[in-house]
């Protein structure tokens, strides 16, 4: 009873001060996913030539190489004109790109030789460059289909000129880009825990004595576990709301990543989401439990914002290490809170086989971490120093 | 009612120092009956508030005994804080909540039902004349509003022995006599009172028993005419030097 006391009067307390609710409900949630999340799939999108989608494609004389045309159609390139200044409207971003077809073309590919194209590209910016790389890649294939028919027309196998045949199977799930999206879920859930109960943490411990209302409050006929225990509720409580928060505020930002630019081997459908936060649950409670207990040592919330500070380092920890370093999943490596987690929400968005029992491994050894934690808070606040 | 008897306290570490020991009480003995207010006179540092908190079971006493209304504050501690109303020298109250809910939030946490804590905190913001302030948030109140949210958070469980440090620190004349006059009211509707207090006026003005406490012992008690026949003084302040040992 005075435990559910506790946690009501510090979730009330808390929800009115304007820190705890920007960076419980609004920072880790809303910002990080949408900045660092929003800002990778964007750039993804950008870097990723689709060839699945019409594009305009501005030619001049377009007229002087009808067959190119209809290829560069069937490879969906929607022909336009190109404008009269061509090098200003590419310059200026007006067109993407501008092909042009010089009046010696036809003649050059009827005496079987080199025939030119000009192609007028604005390096500086990517969607023009990118444009770029998808023609080239559609006239590379228009050469080699007028190679063929020109070597099979001499009675010459065309394959003769492809001495080497280099075949890249990549073995892993994904590539890098999937890697480091994958990992950009764990990474943004445990962050958004992290800043979630910060300041709750904080205000409830330490701030608390700073205001010396902790003294008055421990006369009170109350075992310092219930106490401590609500204070740990009210923490875990902004906890978990941050990372339902953040679950689906990923969700609606990955809904805008279009397959193909994760490779098609990535998921972040909303099973996946739902099925990561599950795994990564268990840190509500770690996570809680360490905020509580550092917090708990502090004397003042200055101090106790310090060293807090210093462990957000702790979540970005086995980021960065997974992305150098190839830790094989292993018993003990998957008994360590955050470690864990890092390597099951991966292969959950990877679309790896879970083995269960590293699931078990990483429930039981993050879950008796916290509880350890709570032992110690709860010992912490027994202590006559806390005053 | 409170009997205390050779309390002692000794805490290790001060900051920069860790190892370094400090005497806060050496030897504290008196007893404060019901309906009496006792007045715990003292200069600073000389153990007032590290009494205070080993009565209020925040910190247990190193030797010697304490007993709140016949429970010791060490063994029986959770039925000597049902007993207990403590208000430490700082008000210590929640700021983004308002006077209701800084009142309530304590009686819930004494087991009080929400049918009895409504009734008592009407009750309590009538008697402290609080209707002014009842439902705005504490932040930015006076230090006399302030002390009223904090004594009446203190009495919400109806104790029977009340403990207040300092209570005057920082009221103006007029608050300070309010306070008086409701601790005046405590005392007669038969509640044992134990007030620190390092102001004279304040002690000699409220105080049926005095206890001077000096170094960490009580130098003397009694009453105040008791107090000026020991030492032949016309004044408390005068008998407070001498009782210390000071020269007048």
């Amino acid at each position: 009873m005075s435990t559910l006391v506790v946690l009501w009067k510090e979730i009330l307390d808390n929800l009115r001060d304007r820190q705890t609710v920007f960076y419980a409900l609004l920072f880790g949630p809303v910002l990080l996913p949408l900045l660092i999340g929003g800002g990778l799939v964007a750039s993804l999108k950008q870097a990723t030539v689709s060839f699945e989608h019409p594009a305009p494609l501005a030619v001049r004389h377009a007229d002087r190489a009808p067959n190119l045309m209809s290829f560069l159609h069937a490879n969906n390139f929607d022909i336009e004109n190109a404008p009269s200044d061509i090098e200003g409207s590419v310059r200026n971003s007006d067109v993407a790109l501008v092909l042009e077809i010089p009046d010696e073309f036809s003649e050059a590919l009827r005496r079987a030789q080199p025939a030119p194209l000009i192609v007028y590209v604005n390096d500086g910016d990517k969607h023009s460059a990118k444009e770029a790389r998808k023609l080239n890649a559609v006239l590379n294939a228009y050469s080699q289909t007028i190679n063929a028919l020109r070597m099979q027309h001499r009675g010459i196998d065309p394959s003769i000129f492809n001495s080497i045949e280099v075949r890249l199977e990549d073995v892993s799930s994904d590539g890098f880009r999937g890697q480091i999206l994958a990992s950009i879920l764990p990474f943004l859930l445990i962050v958004a825990m992290v800043m979630g109960g910060f300041y709750l943490a904080i205000d409830t411990t330490a701030g608390e004595r700073e205001r010396q209302s902790l003294e008055p409050l421990l006369s009170l006929p109350i075992a310092r576990y219930k106490l401590v225990l609500g204070k740990f509720l009210a923490v875990l409580f902004f906890v978990g709301i941050s990372s339902i928060l953040t679950a689906i505020s990923l969700y609606l930002v990955f809904q805008l990543l279009s397959p193909e630019a994760a490779g098609g081997i990535l998921s972040f459908d909303a099973q996946t989401i739902t099925k990561a936060w599950l795994l990564a649950s268990p840190l509500v409670f770690f996570i809680s439990a360490v905020l509580m207990t550092v917090a708990a040592t502090t004397r003042s919330t200055k101090e106790a914002q310090t060293y807090l500070g210093l462990l957000m380092v702790f979540p970005m920890a086995p980021f960065f290490i997974l992305q150098f370093i190839n830790i094989k999943s292993a018993g003990l490596t998957m008994s360590l809170p955050m470690l864990s987690q890092y390597q099951l929400l991966e292969q959950i968005v990877l679309k790896d086989q879970i083995n269960p029992v590293y699931v078990a491994l990483s429930v039981t050894g993050t879950l008796a971490c916290a509880a350890l934690l709570y032992l110690l808070a709860v010992r912490l606040y027994s202590r006559e120093k806390v005053l | 009612m409170i009997v205390a008897h050779d309390l002692g306290k000794t805490f290790v570490g001060v900051p920069g120092q860790p190892k370094r020991k400090v005497v806060a009480v050496q030897s504290v003995s008196f007893n404060a009956a019901d309906g009496r207010i006792t007045g715990l006179l003292g200069p600073n540092g000389a153990g007032k508030s590290t009494t205070l908190r080993m009565l209020a079971t925040l910190v247990t006493p190193d030797s010697g005994s304490a007993h709140i209304d016949g429970h010791s504050v060490t063994d029986n501690v959770l039925t000597v804080r049902q007993h207990l109303g403590f208000m430490p020298h700082n008000a210590g109250i929640y700021p983004r909540l308002t006077t209701r809910e800084n009142i309530r939030y304590y009686a819930y946490l004494c087991g009080l039902d929400r049918k009895t804590t409504a009734a008592r905190v009407d009750e309590l913001v009538q008697l402290l004349e609080m209707e002014k302030f009842a439902d705005r948030r504490t932040a930015g109140f006076s230090q006399g509003q302030k002390t009223k949210v904090a004594l009446a958070r203190a009495l919400v469980h109806r104790p029977q022995t009340i403990l207040l440090d300092e209570p005057t620190n920082g009221l103006d004349v007029m608050a300070t006599r309010g306070l008086r006059k409701i601790i005046r009211q405590l005392a007669n509707d038969g509640h044992c009172i134990v007030f620190s207090s390092h102001i004279m006026q304040e002690v000699a003005a409220l105080c049926d028993e005095i206890a001077i406490i000096s170094d960490g012992n009580i130098a003397m008690t009694g009453t105040l005419d008791t107090l000026l026949d020991i030492t032949g003084k016309s004044s408390l302040e005068d008998a407070f030097v001498t009782a210390i040992g000071g020269e007048v």
